[in-house]
């Protein structure tokens, strides 16, 4: 039963008392959005952080490059300093602080799991300096904020954050036939009006139906046509970091067609078209088949997903009750499926298991210390780099569709030496009094698992305080939840 | 148009009566031999880095993102100015180009088009193995997989016990430590763990992992010569698998310093470093390459180019048979192109992968062909590309 609570969360302190009912526990938290447990001063929203996306960007490929044409080692110091007067190494590490507080200090650690679920499903990728300054805040405002909506509100947020339509290029989606595509100075110059496919793509196949909705090639260019138009808005001054806005002078005209339905031209059709793909049977599918995936099994059932399904629609995918429905399936397969947990949520959950939530996330008083102009302190970026190498940084990932949510894909060598040495690595996060308690790992396997005394033989086994934590973090008992 | 479809590929009936012997494995004699797979993710412009020469219709379409100064590899095609890893095994006489190929998959989405290039097959996410994966377990090369990056490939999929390379920082625990998880995993049947802890044990009794920072060493350069130094053992991995990422050039592909060619030479970079630390070993070893598609001829609004379909393939390596461009090329007019828009493959690339694994791990190429790719229609191409 007690692994219910890593499953759909990341285990109990040592000290904290078992919910009796943890059913309503886990379903209570995602009933409603709770404010940020993360008290630090630097929470500033997608816009906010534009404005040192556009600072860097700008400065460094037009200013910089032009002051130090034939000075590279000039212009890789200009280009450091930049950096630093820009926070570009600190924003990501301050943000996964945030996400992290979510899961290890906050009473909501199953919205945080279910969270990290979702910014995975509507990934940005790493590209144009995006996971330094962007990637975090439209976590929070797009995807977090919207998980008390319908998915069709997450869907249509996500489509038009000026993150997303950065990196799926629907900046350069302009319609042949279009006002701006028709103009002359685009044959004088040689720059023809394209369509660009990518965000299209990426709308049907990674965030709604997936390739089950069996779109076909003719689908996504006309899913592309419809989405032209849909970019920053351009003035004459200045094309960066501006706000989305659908410049109809760069719209396709005429009707489109997507799986099947037309489409009148215009602002309005983006909308129309994604809240048919969200109704589409294929997309609860696949929504219902990735949460039990990623909660519960790496193959789910039939079984497990219906329920999901129905919930979606009884409630016309309104996401509290779509999660309330996957808690409840994870709840019922509790004891008889235990699924591998990616890096990221083994290492939240070694450190609230531990009871070291005092020591990370790196405290806001320390974060909130960083200023603008300077390096950013080595201990203040441990979150970032820990994350990269533990091979699931949320703001890094590869690709737009995310990390995989197969145990085989977390299975190798290298991960799990760094599962060794970052259980280490959390035991020196204790305090001092912590790493000389020789109760302590008594406390957290009485409190986190059905089979204490099992597992507490095994334990004993090692030679120090430090070594128990190494093996208690690593038994498949931990792994898996 | 300077050329036009041509057929080189005459003289296939020899290579079927060769391939009649049904011989196993021949490899109980033979020297230990290696096979590096360079992933190329994003799709790989065989056009920006192998372009065609003197050809109009080219030109006309990418005037913004052409590359200049490029090196003349015979009449027909050159080679991007920056491959000058590749450039020195050409010279050489052991670098290969196989243009106007692909996988068999035409629909360009990145994720589909990856899982095939991995999986080998013609329905994405139907395949759960990688060919060389497969082919390894039908050469029985158990333990023999490596690769340079953190999550395993799908590529190497479908034989067990792989090991990858790709170092943290710190040290590892002890070794009573390392035991004891080790039983735990047994106990608990627990079979990737205990393979896993095995690796470690190995790697701790190798003192592999430095204590200095990582980062440098995950460099792609840097993987390639850790890499060379593990395939050069007599009792090392034999197939070693490498990523090089970011080749989705939508916009500001570029023209010689473009984004394109920072990936190219990441790959090039990958090829020289092998070579020269593969020392003897390199005259045993296939270096190839594998994309998901290649790119749109045309240039884009925004100096990028689309997904598309026909691309090129690099190898290298002594136990190429010489430096050639083998091509079945299609022409670049509008009717000769894929949907009028892209290059035609008209070489299946897993028909040169078959015959790549076919030389390396001295299988028969018709047990590859049936028991790797399902008995699909592939060509032996292992007489044109690879020595005996």
């Amino acid at each position: 039963m007690k692994n219910f609570f890593r499953k759909v969360a990341f285990g109990l302190k040592p000290d904290e008392k078992a919910p009796s009912d943890p059913l309503g526990w886990a379903q209570k938290q995602v009933e409603a959005i709770s404010d940020l447990n993360w008290k630090g001063k630097h929470i500033y929203s997608e816009k906010e952080m534009r404005k040192y996306w556009i600072t860097q960007r700008v400065e460094e490929n037009t200013t910089l490059r032009k002051k130090f044409k034939n000075d590279p080692q000039g212009f890789e110091r200009a280009e450091k300093q930049l950096e630093y007067d820009t926070g570009g190494k600190y924003w990501p590490n301050n943000e996964i602080c945030i996400r992290h507080a979510e899961g290890v200090r906050s009473n909501n650690p199953v919205l945080a799991k279910l969270w990290y679920f979702w910014t995975n499903h509507f990934t940005i990728s790493q590209t144009q300096r995006l996971h330094q300054y962007s990637t975090g805040a439209y976590q929070r405002e797009f995807i977090r904020a919207n998980m008390d909506k319908n998915f069709e509100t997450m869907v249509t947020e996500a489509t038009i954050a000026w993150p997303m339509i950065m990196h799926l290029d629907n900046k350069d989606n302009i319609g042949p036939k279009s006002e701006s595509g028709r103009q002359e100075w685009r044959r004088k110059e040689k720059k023809p009006a394209t369509l660009n496919e990518n965000h299209a793509r990426e709308l049907m196949e990674l965030h709604t139906i997936s390739p089950k909705g069996g779109y076909s090639q003719e689908d996504v260019q006309e899913l592309a046509k419809i989405m032209t138009g849909w970019r920053p808005k351009w003035t004459k001054k200045s094309d960066h970091g501006t706000d989305i806005k659908f410049m109809s002078d760069r719209h396709e005209p005429g009707k489109k067609k997507v799986l099947g339905r037309e489409y009148k031209k215009g602002r309005k059709s983006l909308k129309i078209v994604i809240k048919d793909l969200v109704n589409h049977p294929s997309c609860r599918e696949f929504i219902a088949t990735k949460l039990c995936r990623y909660l519960i099994t790496d193959n789910p059932t039939k079984d497990m997903i219906v329920p999901i399904i129905k919930a979606w629609e009884r409630s016309d995918g309104y996401l509290p009750e779509v999660h309330k429905a996957a808690i409840k399936v994870a709840f019922e397969y509790n004891d008889k499926y235990q699924k591998f947990q990616n890096p990221e949520n083994w290492w939240l959950q070694v450190i609230n298991m531990s009871g070291a939530g005092y020591a990370y996330p790196v405290p806001e008083k320390m974060m909130d210390k960083f200023q603008l102009g300077y390096p950013v302190a080595q201990n203040l970026r441990e979150s970032d780099w820990r994350l990269e190498d533990i091979g699931c940084h949320p703001y890094r990932s590869q690709q737009p569709n995310g990390y995989s949510d197969i145990s085989t894909d977390w299975l190798s060598t290298e991960l799990i030496i760094r599962r060794l040495m970052y259980a280490k690595e959390a035991f020196f996060k204790y305090k001092i009094k912590d790493q000389l308690d020789d109760k302590i790992h008594e406390k957290i396997i009485r409190t986190n698992f059905d089979n204490p005394d099992k597992i507490l033989k095994i334990v004993s086994k090692a030679k120090s305080n430090e070594e128990k934590h190494m093996i208690l973090f690593n038994l498949p008992e931990v792994l898996r939840a | 148009m300077k050329i036009s479809r041509r057929d080189f590929l005459k003289g296939s009936a020899t290579t079927l009566f060769l391939a009649g012997f049904n011989l196993p494995a021949l490899a109980t004699v033979s020297k230990k031999k290696n096979l590096v797979v360079i992933m190329l993710r994003g799709g790989m412009d065989g056009l920006c880095a192998v372009p065609v020469i003197g050809d109009k219709n080219f030109e006309k379409r990418r005037k913004n993102i052409l590359i200049e100064n490029t090196i003349k590899l015979n009449s027909d095609f050159a080679l991007h100015p920056r491959l000058k890893g590749f450039n020195e095994c050409w010279k050489e006489n052991t670098g290969s180009i196989v243009h106007a190929t692909s996988i068999p998959y035409t629909q360009r989405s990145h994720f589909e088009g990856q899982n095939l290039m991995e999986t080998g097959g013609r329905v994405a996410y139907k395949e759960k193995t990688g060919w060389v994966g497969r082919a390894m377990k039908l050469a029985k090369l158990q333990g023999d997989g490596l690769a340079l990056s953190l999550p395993m490939p799908l590529l190497l999929r479908g034989v067990p016990k792989n090991n990858n390379y790709f170092p943290a920082s710190g040290r590892l625990p002890r070794k009573e430590t390392l035991d004891l998880l080790r039983s735990v995993y047994a106990e608990s049947s627990e079979d990737e763990l205990l393979e896993m802890m095995n690796y470690i044990k190995k790697r701790k009794d190798e003192q592999m992992m430095g204590g200095s920072s990582g980062h440098g060493k995950r460099k792609n350069k840097n993987l390639a010569k850790q890499a060379a130094v593990y395939l050069r053992k007599s009792d090392g991995p034999r197939v070693a698998v490498f990523e090089v990422n970011g080749f989705d050039t939508h916009a500001a592909q570029g023209g010689v310093d473009g984004t394109h060619t920072k990936c190219l030479v990441e790959m090039d970079d990958i090829i020289k470093n092998l070579k020269e630390n593969l020392k003897e070993a390199y005259n045993d070893t296939v270096i190839l390459t594998v994309t998901e598609f290649g790119r749109t001829i045309k240039q884009n609004g925004g100096n990028g180019t689309e997904h598309g379909y026909g691309t090129a393939i690099f190898m290298a390596g002594g136990l190429l048979k010489k430096s050639q461009v083998h091509t079945d090329w299609p022409g670049l007019k509008r009717k000769e192109m894929y949907d009028g828009r892209d290059l035609n493959a008209t070489i299946d690339a897993r028909s040169v992968y078959a015959s790549a694994m076919s030389t390396v791990f001295d299988l028969d190429f018709k047990r590859i062909q049936k028991d790797v790719f399902w008995g699909e229609d592939l060509q032996n191409l292992s007489d044109k590309l690879f020595k005996a």
